[in-house]
């Protein structure tokens, strides 16, 4: 199953499915680009924390889930990404959102949590942090994925995983 | 009172060695970064040869340096042998709007000026390979101008300092605070001293210790011996706490400032760098250390946000003394620029926003600085979130 089915099957998130970025708020859409400018990688997206506020009112809810199909990879890959500002002040909440989202990922997310996946945190405005910073590191250990205020999903992932009868295709072509 | 912008100084260079296009606005701090051989080196040795064209001539004819009216060979002796190539047909230059005829400039014959810009090179070391600095004459004609021309300096600022002185540390030489920090942290224990061997001057660190002996510039750590001639360098611009700049000097050109450094070490020449923009001085950095970009953006942050200038020197773990104070509070009224000399593009782009989250990642990256604790981070943030520990 892709993406796609993976959400339908999941529960409270049946029916949150949109193509493309469609489920980023207006908002937040600036801050995240394909670098594919064609859209067919996208495998679509969710809004976890509008899909989950009914039954998790109070919890530090994630904001969204983009799938996508990297063109080194044979499975479709999920980033879940967190717009929210970029400064020493937020760590503590971004990292309870974190906390809350590898608990919902060990529950009802367990079949997106089969997934490869990044979690990114793309700060909304001016940011506090240089790249080499500490706090960048810390996250990091937590492994979260701190970037520019515009984060570019990348056409190849960064390590590449194809099963054999991709990579033969591949090959063969080349 | 507020400090003047400085005079706008704007250099443009086209097809200029490495440099396809380069377009310069100089602040009162200008830091060039990039990889190796972009030509951040030859742009600043070609701005000293515009601004100093006449003392230029003038201390190769007095060192006997004939180049016999030869353009190509002038730029052989200045930039270095083999260098003439670096002048390409379709080289263009201007400065402050104006196009310049460089060959021009150089043969033309003008009334002689001081020498406007000082230069500490990243090959200062080789100024002091013998344990005292050589004459300009010793150096062959292959060696760069900047080279020759710092350890002539060097030679003659010796002269200030006696037979058997010492140079570090000693009174009235740099303010209190700075001689305290760079005995901390680039000579503990060790005064720096001109000691005669065989009739032969030399520099040697000699111990604090009554019992201790005194260590000649070979066995130095390569920090200090880095270091040792970039003091001298500082001593030739800081003339005296009464004196801020050396008559007619107005430009300090400091590449590679942290060679052979510890970050603590680094922290300390940084905020020297602080004491010449302070004294009135257009500093010019190479660099290819984060820290000092970490610096300058601490600097033009907390500037933006009109934090005290005791935070400023916070940020270098230094005791706001009073003429700490005054000397953050004056960096905190200077202009500072930032370029990245783009290898694969060949041209310089502007980061002085130093803005993190820049889409632009020559900027964002700092001209690849951070590029690699970005990967690093990007790896281990991947292994981490998909890790089953």
């Amino acid at each position: 199953m892709g993406f796609k089915e993976v959400v339908a099957a999941t529960p409270k998130l049946a029916g949150q499915w949109q193509a493309g970025l469609g489920a980023l708020r207006p908002q937040d859409k600036s801050h995240v680009t394909p670098e594919d400018t064609s859209t067919a990688r996208l495998r679509g997206s969710v809004d976890i924390d509008s899909a989950l506020t009914a039954s998790d009112p109070n919890g530090n809810r994630w904001d969204f889930a983009i799938g996508y199909q990297h063109a080194n990879r044979s499975d479709e890959y999920i980033y879940w990404v967190e717009t929210h500002t970029g400064s020493d002040s937020q760590i503590s909440l971004v990292l309870r959102k974190l906390a809350w989202l590898k608990t919902w990922l060990k529950g009802d997310g367990k079949k997106l949590a089969k997934f490869d996946k990044s979690f990114v945190w793309v700060p909304s405005g001016a940011t506090s942090f240089t790249k080499g910073a500490t706090q960048v590191r810390m996250l990091a250990d937590q492994g979260l994925l701190y970037t520019g205020s515009v984060f570019k999903i990348p056409i190849n992932h960064a390590t590449a995983k194809l099963d054999n009868a991709t990579h033969n295709r591949s090959r063969r072509r080349h | 009172m507020l400090f003047p912008p400085p005079r706008p100084h704007r250099l443009k260079v086209e097809n200029f060695g490495p440099i396809k296009s380069a377009d310069v606005s100089f602040g009162n701090l200008t830091v060039f970064v990039g990889p190796q051989a972009t030509g951040k080196s030859i742009l600043l040795q070609l701005q000293k040869l515009l601004v100093d064209t006449p003392s230029i001539k003038k201390e190769f004819a007095r060192a006997g340096v004939d180049w016999s009216g030869d353009y190509h060979g002038f730029l052989d002796v200045y930039f270095g042998e083999g260098m003439r190539s670096l002048l390409k047909p379709d080289t263009r230059i201007t400065l402050n709007g104006s196009p310049v005829d460089l060959e021009r400039q150089i043969r033309e014959k003008r009334p002689h000026r001081q020498e406007s810009m000082f230069f500490i090179p990243a090959q200062r070391v080789l100024a002091l390979r013998d344990g005292w600095p050589s004459a300009f004459n010793y150096y062959d004609a292959s060696v760069p101008f900047t080279l020759r021309e710092f350890s002539e300096h060097l030679r003659l600022l010796m002269s200030d300092f006696g037979t058997e002185g010492t140079l570090f540390p000693v009174p009235r030489r740099l303010k209190a605070e700075f001689r305290d920090l760079l005995q901390d942290h680039i000579f503990p224990g060790f005064d720096l001293k001109i000691d005669t061997q065989r009739a032969q001057k030399r520099l040697v660190l000699a111990s604090q210790d009554k019992d201790g002996g005194s260590l000649p510039v070979a066995v130095w750590s390569a920090g200090q011996r880095e270091f040792v001639p970039l003091l001298l360098g500082l001593y030739w611009l800081m003339v005296s706490s009464k004196t801020p700049r050396r008559k007619g000097v107005n430009w300090a050109v400091i590449e590679e400032l942290e060679m052979g450094l510890h970050p603590r070490a680094i922290a300390v020449v940084m905020l020297m760098m602080f004491e010449l923009m302070a004294r009135g001085y257009r500093v010019c950095l190479s660099t290819h250390s984060p820290q000092v970009l970490d610096a300058v953006w601490a600097l033009q942050r907390l500037k933006n946000h009109g934090a005290p200038a005791s935070e400023l020197l916070q940020v270098f773990a230094v005791e706001p003394t009073a003429p700490m104070l005054e000397l953050a509070e004056k960096v905190m009224q200077r202009n500072i620029k930032v370029y990245y000399f783009d290898r694969e593009a060949g041209k310089t782009k502007d980061i002085s926003a130093l803005d993190p989250s820049a889409e632009e990642a020559g900027e964002s990256g700092w001209g690849g600085l951070a590029e690699f604790s970005g990967r690093a981070n990007e790896a281990v943030a991947r292994a981490v979130a998909n890790s089953n520990q």
